[in-house]
């Protein structure tokens, strides 16, 4: 303990640095990836294409099986090595959940209550950004905080490829053999995720629409 | 009102509807009805063109609704279906301002749209800011009908709207719709497949078999009269019974069938007065004509015993005769008061007087199928 305080007090440039890097590259993948994830979800749920929908949704769910360290291997073997190919790995990783929730909450919307929708005079447009998505809103949050949490993980891999961060400083106290600086990068590295989990579970509450919150 | 004119609708190779044509009238319910696939709903949906027709025209109100734009024409004509249509995530002040929002009428005409609808569909003010999972099956088809009815379409189209409500709340929310409907005179197609119901809200009823329209007319036209077996077996075999749905009890009222006495009236003259006439029962009204009791003589033992009723078992006018007829059943009477909504004595209806009706109905039936 009194060597990781030491190695904190030290090194404080150093670990701010880390945690700076590391929160810079979630962010901007994360980003990316609830854009383009919910971007698809939309796409592959749109009139008429109801059976793509369920196609990704089979596929979305079993690739959530595949480890991140091969994702991270296989950018690095197409794409290269640096801050780039790192948040490229991550924002291929941490689609699948995005896609797979966005999809899976608006194909289980009623069709019935799309054809009211409709019905009563809504573009489609109106039925999707009044009706499809709030619905689906739930859902689709569950997806980005799961995407959220598991980003800060396997961005801590992403260091082997140059994506810097605190799986840096895991990765420099593996090579000294030294386990207070493995251990504050991993203490730090689980923080991050436990507040951003927070942060987004009270986002997701946030915009939530009352009428949803309704238990009989 | 609406007209259809050569009406086809195709699904790929398998036709849904099959050259309809059909005028439905200003005012009045027309209810299509025919078992699954028959193309009923097919038929509504073609009307705002939530599905386009193969070929043909539909027309509503002398306009062409291949010409309208389907936004525009939909937010123009009332649509209620099963209770899932309502929006969860809305409360029932903004799913019932839906369309007058679409039509971006100000908030303020909007706020006010919406208590009178409420009132309309006889539920409290309170229930605006509620959401649709709060709500009874009844309520949830209330505050449907009352979104349709926001914008004062002419016209309403109606998919099932009744269909997930357990029969007693059916029965009552049938009530209260007709009550609604003479109010607001609007021009309503109704889909549904219960006969049923369609004999008890129907103005005309169009029977579909097939995407074929096999007999379109006067509920009474068809049940007494129906064009063949098909018809005759949807109807059931209880039809005579079934026209009983179509008359009121107040069109049966006996005025010269009964003795009125007055409170004020001693015991012994009051047993006089009942045993001279040929009446079993008398009824007390107060000064101003209202039902307040009967006194009905019986028989025990060899003595005769006035007995008071302070409830005595009504039926109201406006009943059709099923239920005064149900009414009779239960209470063991063959002969009830009738009185209005206020409680005022109209007169008296008798069993005898049904059962009339009953076998009038078959005779017509008879004498017009021989």
């Amino acid at each position: 303990m009194d060597k990781i305080i030491s190695y904190f007090l030290q090194n404080q440039e150093r670990v701010f640095a880390a945690i700076g890097e590391h929160c810079y590259l979630f962010a901007v993948s994360t980003l990316f990836a609830i854009v383009i994830g919910i971007s698809i979800g939309i796409f592959v749920t749109g009139e008429g294409r109801e059976k793509i929908g369920r196609v990704v949704l089979t596929v979305t769910g079993a690739a959530q099986a595949v480890p991140s360290m091969a994702v991270v291997a296989l950018v690095f073997i197409f794409v290269g090595i640096g801050f780039a190919p790192a948040a490229i790995a991550l924002v291929i990783y941490s689609l699948v959940p995005i896609i797979f929730n966005t999809t899976s909450g608006l194909l289980s919307i009623s069709p019935k209550l799309v054809e009211a929708a409709k019905g009563v005079g809504l573009t489609n447009l109106q039925v999707l950004w009044k009706i499809k998505l709030p619905i689906a809103v739930p859902v689709i949050m569950a997806g980005i905080r799961s995407a959220a949490t598991i980003n800060i993980g396997t961005a801590t891999v992403a260091a082997v490829i140059g994506g810097g961060g605190l799986g840096d400083l895991i990765f420099i106290g593996l090579k000294l053999q030294r386990t207070e600086i493995i251990l504050i990068g991993t203490f730090l590295a689980a923080f991050i995720a436990v507040l951003v989990d927070t942060l987004i579970a009270q986002a997701e509450k946030a915009i939530t629409p009352n009428g949803l919150k309704i238990s009989r | 009102m609406i007209e259809l004119k050569n009406i086809t609708k195709k699904f790929g190779k398998q036709t849904a509807v099959k050259n309809l044509n059909l005028k439905v009238e200003k005012g009045n319910i027309t209810m299509f009805i025919g078992p699954s696939g028959c193309g009923k709903t097919t038929t509504l949906k073609m009307i705002n063109r939530l599905i386009e027709p193969t070929s043909g025209d539909i027309l509503v109100q002398g306009k062409s609704v291949v010409d309208m734009e389907a936004v525009k024409l939909r937010r123009s004509i009332g649509y209620v279906i099963q209770e899932v249509g309502l929006f969860p995530h809305f409360s029932v002040f903004d799913n019932i301002a839906v369309v007058p929002r679409l039509l971006e009428w100000e908030e303020s005409r909007i706020e006010e749209r919406v208590e009178e609808l409420l009132h309309l569909v006889t539920l409290d003010s309170s229930y605006a800011q509620k959401y649709p999972l709060q709500l009874s099956g009844g309520e949830q088809q209330r505050v449907g009908l009352a979104r349709a009815l926001a914008a004062d379409p002419e016209v309403l189209l109606m998919d099932e709207p009744f269909g997930a409500i357990d029969p007693i709340n059916r029965l009552k929310l049938h009530d209260s719709f007709l009550e609604i409907q003479e109010e607001i005179k609007k021009t309503i197609i109704f889909v549904t497949h219960d006969i049923n119901e369609a004999v008890k809200l129907g103005d005309k009823i169009a029977i579909m078999s097939e995407g074929n329209l096999v007999q379109y007319d006067d509920v009474e036209e068809i049940l007494q009269n129906p064009k063949n077996e098909f018809v005759e077996n949807l109807l059931g075999r209880d039809r005579s019974l079934k026209a009983l749905t179509l008359e009121k009890t107040k069109n049966f009222v006996t005025q010269d069938d009964y003795l009125i006495i007055s409170p004020n009236d001693d015991q012994q003259s009051l047993r006089q007065k009942i045993k001279k006439s040929q009446f079993e029962q008398a009824f007390i009204l107060d000064e101003n004509g209202r039902l307040i009791g009967r006194k009905i003589l019986e028989v025990k033992k060899g003595n005769e015993e006035l007995i008071h009723d302070h409830n005595p078992v009504v039926v109201d006018r406006n009943n059709n005769l099923i239920e005064a007829l149900s009414t009779m059943l239960e209470s063991g009477e063959h002969q009830l008061p009738v009185v209005n909504s206020k409680g005022k004595f109209t007169g008296v209806i008798n069993l005898s007087s049904i059962f009339a009706e009953v076998s009038e109905a078959e005779t017509k039936k008879e004498v017009k199928g021989a």
